[in-house]
């Protein structure tokens, strides 16, 4: 039997977290770009409302994993009243390791799962 | 901004009173802009420009709206609101379910078909003492109690209570009255009784302000064991002129500690805790290299079954 490398032992993401956690990535995004990036990279699977968006940045702010960001925009690029977030150290460190858990799910089954599927 | 847009604006502004206001003082103006940011940006569309398209946002949005803004109300409640959670141990399980099995053995009390002799009642009795003294180690072990000081105060005190009453109930078996009102356990009886319904239900008054978990059933609890406890004999309300009101009162204050019972029992073994970062992930040479393992992975997320995964490149 093939072997995968096992996840770190993190307790479980929400999965909404998780999308906004993962969204963020190594950027400084705004509640906007956070929102259509979990559509990008969930192909649009996902659709997060206002709502969700700044309800789990609360929960990830008050958690610690997420930081809002000093650093603002060029004023001719960006609005200035939008506020930005980036993950904090801990927040990456979850955020890999929620990445981990799901890529060793892939590897666990990609034997017979993408068969077919061109 | 357009006017049509300011309106639209103006008007998701008016709903997002639906969110408590301190949620909304902190993040509203953010909402608002993205909810304008969605009306003006055609990629948010399925179709491109015009009506239909803001009414897709709007669907959107409101559904959005339902969901968050009763679930922000009830975290409030909680006072509790994490994105990282743990399911209850097995142990915590295991209490909660024997909590649940003590406050059916009560609630069963009042199904008048079933047998009503005193081996049932001393079953059902020890199933509820032994059920109440595990919801106090699983509350206590769940924090649900507040301060260190306070929880060992009040779990030891409702346990020592509960057990007490064990005790009186196991010694009094084959004899034909409860605990507090044999005369041959003289006021030792119904001591162990009152300390019992009073110690219950100082526990549930503790839930119910602390309020992280169940408040509400707290406070049922605090309730019902109040009145469960003016059904006591010695105390002869249920004997006097206001027997009418007394009697009945403290037998719904025995079925609303049951009931209690099971609810709390069923929140302790299934709601899901905050949980902290395990040092070993939150350490700083996991965080330094986890920024390259997200960035390098987030190419690799595709959707399955409406899922995000991570696909091989």
């Amino acid at each position: 039997m093939e072997t995968t490398a096992q996840p770190q032992p993190t307790p479980s993401l929400s999965r909404t977290a998780m999308h906004v956690l993962l969204a963020i990535g190594p950027d400084d995004r705004h509640g906007y770009a956070i929102m259509a990036e979990v559509a990008r990279i969930t192909g649009g699977a996902v659709r997060l409302g206002p709502g969700a968006i700044y309800t789990t940045i609360r929960r990830l702010l008050d958690d610690g994993l997420i930081e809002e960001s000093d650093d603002r925009p060029d004023p001719e690029m960006d609005d200035q009243r939008r506020r930005y977030y980036r993950l904090t150290a801990v927040g990456r460190a979850v955020a890999a390791s929620e990445v981990r858990r799901l890529d060793g799910i892939v590897q666990a089954v990609r034997g017979w799962a993408f068969e077919g599927s061109g | 901004m357009n006017q049509p847009e300011a309106s639209h604006e103006r008007a998701y502004r008016g709903l997002l009173r639906l969110y408590p206001s301190e949620f909304r003082a902190r993040f509203g103006d953010e909402m608002v802009q993205l909810f304008g940011d969605q009306l003006r940006d055609p990629r948010t569309r399925r179709v491109s420009s015009g009506p239909d398209g803001t009414a897709q946002i709007w669907i959107r949005t409101l559904s959005d709206l339902a969901v968050t803004a009763v679930s922000e109300h009830v975290r409030e409640d909680r006072t509790m609101a994490h994105s990282l959670t743990e399911a209850p141990s097995i142990p915590t399980r295991a209490l909660g379910a024997l909590g649940v099995l003590g406050g059916v053995a009560l609630v069963l009390a009042f199904i008048p078909n079933l047998p009503w002799i005193w081996d049932f009642v001393a079953v059902r009795l020890v199933l509820f003492n032994v059920g109440a003294i595990a919801l106090g180690l699983a509350a206590y072990r769940a924090g649900a109690l507040g301060s260190e000081r306070s929880s060992v105060m009040v779990a030891g005190a409702m346990i020592l209570a509960n057990a007490w009453y064990l005790v009186m109930v196991i010694a009094g078996i084959g004899r034909p009255q409860f605990p507090e009102a044999d005369p041959d356990f003289r006021l030792i009886g119904f001591y162990a009784g009152a300390a019992m319904w009073l110690t219950d239900a100082v526990f549930g008054y503790l839930i119910w302000r602390v309020g992280t978990l169940a408040r509400w059933v707290g406070l049922a609890l605090a309730v019902g064991s109040l009145f469960a406890f003016t059904g006591m004999d010695r105390l002869e309300l249920v004997r006097g002129d206001l027997a009418w009101f007394w009697t009945p009162a403290a037998l719904i204050g025995i079925g609303v500690n049951g009931l209690a019972w099971i609810a709390l029992g069923i929140a302790l073994a299934t709601r899901r805790r905050a949980a902290v970062v395990p040092e070993s992930v939150a350490s700083g040479s996991l965080a330094s290299e986890s920024l390259a393992v997200v960035d390098s992975t987030l190419a690799g997320v595709a959707p399955v079954d409406g899922q995000p995964v991570i696909v091989e490149r």
